[in-house]
């Protein structure tokens, strides 16, 4: 038989072990733990003599009327305590809500920059150029080239000369009409003078082809000077001599170099 | 353990609202349980109600932190269990000039400094009460309260842990200790008688 230990045997004296009486009951049916019980039993019972000194019923009253002055008002307490606390709570409140605009407005900023760093092309990189098309060129030279002619025929032309006046009508108005094309697509000429000659052009191109009915002294002499077909015939010639360079950058682009 | 007064929220609410005098009825309520353990842990009567004053004082400055879901009994027995507990600490050094707890070890007796008479004189005197402080001084503050709260406040293991700020299962280790302690250093006096 597994004798009760002391540790069993002072639960069972306050109590706990008699909840479930298998303390109780192994204590009656053994004699020597009831023995042990019985010394422990005798030993506490010893100590539950020992009673405080008694107090009387005015003694709470006693306590209080010498501790009492030395206590403050609560109420007084609090007025000054409240709008502490307030504030401190308010300071809190307002470094969290600092912390968190700030935070919100790093991130706002690194986010920004991040976003430029990856959106910013590299600076070694060159800006891609499209190049001027080749069909575009060899059209506008040929063109030019035409217009060329045409100028210097009615530079030389004669006012009574329907015979010679009558053919430039009508390459005129086959020009006028590649003319226009080439206007179109004179922004994929690098060359700022172009347009400028190109409108100039149309206008005298125009005013040859839509004339109808011979051509007077007077009329031809106005078309040349006040259209200033000499001035255009210059521009046509500078243009065409810069046609072998465009065609020169396209042919090195097609090869991959560089102008 | 502790009887909680039905109006001791009230009161408590009474009293942080400006109304000091209310506390009274509390100090009132509850001085005699508080004399009570106090004088048990101390051992001294003006030592306890030294920290009678004391404990009602802190549990009137900390009143404010009291949840009121909390029984107002068990929180100002816990503050003067402490208080109690100071109290004797900061007394320990006085203590040990005047009783020699040393225990000598052959014969396995408790020597008291003022022993004049021996222990059957002591026992037949009835001055049995003196040999056991003299052998609950030989016990920790903690085993010393834990063995009072149990054994004269009839507290359970929850009640003494929450007094002493522990475990359930450390308080009840203690108070096995301090049995286990008392027996022993009592016994050689029984076996005398």
């Amino acid at each position: 038989m597994k004798h009760l230990n002391e540790e069993e045997l002072i639960e069972h004296y306050y109590g706990k072990g008699k909840e479930n009486g298998v303390t109780g009951r192994h204590i009656e049916d053994c004699a020597e733990c009831a023995e042990a019980y019985e010394a422990l039993r005798s030993d506490l019972d010893e100590f539950s003599a020992t009673q405080p000194p008694p107090r009387d019923a005015a003694y709470g009253e006693r306590v209080w009327q010498s501790l009492a002055p030395s206590l403050p008002v609560y109420e007084a307490q609090r007025r000054s305590w409240f709008p502490a606390a307030l504030w401190k709570g308010l300071g809190y409140a307002a470094a969290c809500a600092l912390l968190l605009v700030g935070g919100f407005f790093a991130g706002r900023q690194w986010e920004h920059r991040q976003t430029l760093a990856v959106n910013k092309p590299p600076q070694a990189q060159p800006r891609p150029v499209h190049p001027p098309q080749r069909v575009v060129v060899v059209v506008l030279g040929d063109h030019l080239e035409r217009s060329e002619r045409l100028l210097v025929e009615l530079k030389h032309a004669d006012a009574g000369s329907e015979e010679m006046l009558s053919p430039l009508r009508d390459e005129a108005r086959t020009l006028l009409a590649a003319n226009r094309i080439c206007r179109k697509n004179a922004s994929k000429i690098d060359d700022p003078a172009l347009a400028p000659a190109l409108d100039h052009l149309d206008q005298v191109l125009a005013e040859l082809a839509n004339h109808n009915g011979p051509w007077s002294a007077a009329e031809l002499e106005r078309l040349q000077h006040e259209m200033n077909a000499d001035g255009l015939l210059f521009e046509v010639r500078v243009l065409r001599t810069r046609i072998p360079d465009h065609r020169a950058a396209i042919d090195a682009r097609q090869n991959g170099g560089t102008i | 353990m502790f009887r909680m007064g039905k109006n001791d929220h009230a009161t408590i609410r009474a009293v942080l609202s400006g109304d000091k005098e209310a506390y009274g009825a509390l100090v009132v309520r509850h001085s005699h349980s508080l004399f009570r353990v106090a004088f048990r842990i101390t051992g001294n009567e003006a030592d306890a109600e030294d920290v009678v004053q004391e404990a009602f004082l802190r549990g009137y400055q900390k009143l404010e932190s009291f949840e009121s879901r909390s029984n107002f009994g068990t929180w100002i027995y816990r503050i003067a269990v402490h208080c109690a507990l100071d109290r004797i600490s900061a007394r320990k050094a006085d203590d040990s000039s005047r009783v020699a707890e040393a225990t000598d070890p052959e014969q396995n007796e408790i020597q008291v400094a003022d022993l004049a008479a021996g222990p059957d004189r002591l026992l037949l005197s009835g001055e049995i009460g003196a040999l056991q402080q003299a052998a609950m001084r030989g016990l920790t503050p903690t085993e010393r309260t834990a063995f009072l709260l149990r054994h004269m406040e009839d507290c359970s293991s929850e009640e003494i842990a929450a007094a002493l700020g522990i475990a359930p299962n450390a308080a009840k280790q203690a108070v096995f200790r301090a049995v286990h302690k008392l027996r022993l250093r009592l016994a050689p006096l029984k076996v005398r008688i």
